[in-house]
């Protein structure tokens, strides 16, 4: 019986290559995940250049057709002031983007790395930081926010227009009250995760706990995390518009895709469709994020072959 | 472990007392308030309020106590307040003199007292249901939400568990697609959108459903019917009368249906990436190759794995059961805990406000303790201590 010979030269080596080419390599295979990419670039690129776009300015009104429908003049019709829908979209993409953006990437990246501290160290670390989550989490949202407009109602920030600074100010306090959801996920999946053999590898190893905590639990617990990510997305922009009706927010004119879909509310039974427009916005900026998400998870993930 | 739970309690009592007290200044700092606008009359004379009429509504309500002895006769009630000493009483602002802790109503009739919510009483709404005990308020909401919330959770999960799992085991095939972008309208869809969208499709006998397709249509908002069922509508056709469960059941068809849509969305998605991850560790593939029936190996080894994520979102789903769905709530008409809170809120009163946070902050708490444990039970390797 032959031995099968093992010879050197029939095992190719792999070529190494830097670990972001093969993520962006793994990335670029999952069409829809381009396809979401491309749609987000397609609305910042909206948002930026929206004043050579727009073929109105914002807040410019027309005295005759109010609520009109899409025409050769307003392709999307114009709204209760007789303004043109199309623009103010384009306009309103360029908070409603910033404020989702910075909200949600700030928020989840706070509770993902208090989660994993939290689940990692346990005992009474764990304790106080979980108590500190809960007690965040009885606070009642509308009555939080109420006060907080009343403290911060015209604080601005130095060198910014107006809208972007009270944009700003919005997205602190949306991020302060907004951690705890990916804290709770992470924590849940740290707590599993520590007890695991890789886990106890790399203790017996002697890394350091910090470095156990970034290399090894927070990658396997970002699965979530994304999830709650790409949800929270579309939930801010509404979110936001909800804000700017108790008065604190962006304020109208200026516009925002929250508060375009807000004050659709007026005319629901006459044009259901008003609210598809800014609808439609938000739901293709939340699906493009999600299969974004869903491709950057997979060309993230160590376990996949490619 | 009891030692641990008994720790935990410890703990658990502290966060409500401290979220309490915390929820009793923002809404006694916020501004409006039972007060407000009347203020702006005081100083025009045509106005009938007069400071003295502000100052004894304060005292009525008993604002004049401040927010620390508010709160303390919130909490313990009023009744013990006679034996502090007249040196510590708030002072009127009109005449100096020192006002009494106790209500006006307490000092008349003992019986009047508040008894506070340590002792299970939660005082008496000022606005809402002007007059009558909280506790009873809240009673009487409770049954609709606990309806509309349990039938909405226990769709949401039957549906959302088995689309995630499939939705992972089959990734990127078409189903796998179709829930996808099924599950985010779910989330992008403004809810008083969807809501108003459903009645006008599916309620009344103006809809198209019945209309153009003559189907039974059906009810557009409310609990139960008011009289007997027209003809055209699902009631008459299954010859319920009104205000029996039937006819409650009836009506909580399009606003669960609402919310199941929302809740599913989410969770669904929670389901499939955790699934995903799961689907790819070692002894996943370590079960298989063991001979394992692939529903055994997803359904006994998997699943258990996958479920954390799941767990940590639906036990925050218990207080949202008691709570209600507000904007739901409000789009159907349906008398519930969101729609009272939203209306306690809105007219500034406060007692029914206070007593709905404060049930919703002790279920917080316990969701938490809950969650903890369910991890406990589904990877056993988590331990407290």
């Amino acid at each position: 019986m032959a031995v099968a010979e093992l010879k050197s030269e029939n095992l190719t080596t792999f070529k190494q290559e830097k670990p972001i080419v093969v993520i962006a390599r793994r990335f670029l295979k999952h069409k829809l995940a381009v396809a979401g990419l491309v749609v987000i670039v397609f609305f910042v690129l909206a948002a930026i250049f929206a004043p050579w776009i727009a073929p109105y300015g914002v807040y410019k009104q027309n005295l005759a057709p109010v609520y009109s429908n899409p025409s050769g003049q307003h392709i999307l019709g114009t709204d209760e002031l007789g303004r043109d829908i199309f623009s103010r979209l384009l306009y309103a993409a360029r908070l409603s983007l910033f404020i989702t953006v910075v909200v949600n990437l700030a928020s989840e990246v706070t509770g993902t790395l208090v989660g994993a501290f939290s689940g990692y160290f346990g005992g009474r670390v764990d304790a106080a930081i979980q108590r500190v989550v809960e007690f965040m989490l009885t606070l009642p949202q509308l009555p939080l926010l109420l006060f907080f407009s009343a403290i911060l109602r015209g604080m601005t920030v130095p060198g910014l227009p107006p809208e972007w600074s009270q944009a700003l100010i919005i997205s602190f306090v949306l991020i302060v009250f907004g951690w705890m959801g990916s804290t709770r996920l992470v924590r849940g999946m740290v707590l599993s995760l520590r007890e695991q053999d890789f886990a106890q590898a790399a203790r017996a190893l002697g890394c350091s706990k910090l470095s156990i905590i970034l290399r090894h639990m927070i990658p396997n617990a970002l699965a979530p995390v994304i999830v709650n990510l790409t949800l929270g997305l579309g939930y801010v922009i509404v979110l936001e518009a909800a804000l700017s009706f108790l008065g604190f927010g962006i304020q109208p004119p200026v516009p925002t895709w929250g508060n375009m879909l807000q004050n659709v509310q007026q005319r629901m039974w006459e044009q259901p469709w008003l609210a598809f427009y800014p609808g439609l916005c938000i739901f293709l900026t939340s699906l493009a994020f999600n299969y974004m998400g869903d491709g950057l998870r997979d060309a993230l993930d160590p376990r996949l072959k490619m | 472990m009891v030692n641990y739970l008994i720790r935990r309690l410890i703990q658990m009592i502290l966060v409500v007392i401290i979220s309490s007290m915390a929820i009793y200044f923002l809404l006694y700092l916020s501004p409006g308030g039972p007060l407000s606008g009347l203020g702006g009359q005081a100083g025009d004379r045509r106005a009938r309020v007069t400071a003295q009429d502000i100052e004894r509504i304060s005292q009525y309500l008993g604002l004049h106590r401040g927010p620390v002895w508010g709160y303390i006769a919130w909490l313990t009630g009023e009744d013990w307040m006679d034996i502090i000493p007249q040196s510590m009483w708030p002072k009127s602002h009109l005449t100096g003199q020192p006002v009494s802790l106790q209500l006006t109503a307490c000092i008349e009739n003992d019986d009047n007292c508040g008894h506070g919510v340590l002792r299970g009483d939660f005082g008496v709404s000022w606005q809402v249901a002007r007059g009558s005990p909280v506790g009873a308020v809240l009673l009487s909401r409770l049954r609709n939400t606990l309806i509309l919330m349990t039938g909405a959770t226990v769709l949401s999960l039957l549906i959302a568990i088995p689309i995630g799992i499939y939705s992972a085991v089959h990734q990127y095939s078409r189903l796998d697609y179709v829930f996808t972008t099924f599950s985010f309208m779910g989330t992008a869809m403004p809810v008083f959108w969807f809501g108003l969208m459903v009645i006008m499709v599916f309620g009344g006998n103006q809809s198209p459903v019945y209309k153009l397709l003559h189907m039974p249509y059906m009810p557009t908002g409310n609990v139960t019917l008011v009289r007997a069922p027209l003809p055209g509508s699902l009631e008459l056709l299954l010859g319920v009368q009104p205000g029996t469960w039937a006819d409650i059941l009836i009506h909580a068809i399009l606003p669960t249906l609402v919310l199941s849509m929302l809740y599913m969305a989410g969770w669904s998605r929670f389901m499939r990436t955790s699934m995903l991850e799961v689907l790819r560790q070692d002894y996943v593939r370590a079960a298989r190759a063991k001979g394992l029936r692939e529903r055994v190996v997803i359904y006994k080894h998997a699943l258990r794995n996958a479920l954390i994520p799941l767990i940590t979102i639906v036990v925050f789903q218990i207080p949202g059961i008691f709570g209600g769905a507000t904007i739901t709530e409000t789009v159907f008409n349906w008398p519930g805990m969101g729609f009272l809170y939203v209306a306690a809120i809105g007219r500034t009163d406060y007692p029914v406000a206070m007593a709905f946070l404060f049930v919703t902050a002790v279920l917080v708490v316990i969701a938490s303790l809950l969650g903890d444990m369910l991890y406990t039970v589904v990877d056993p390797r988590i331990r407290f201590n």
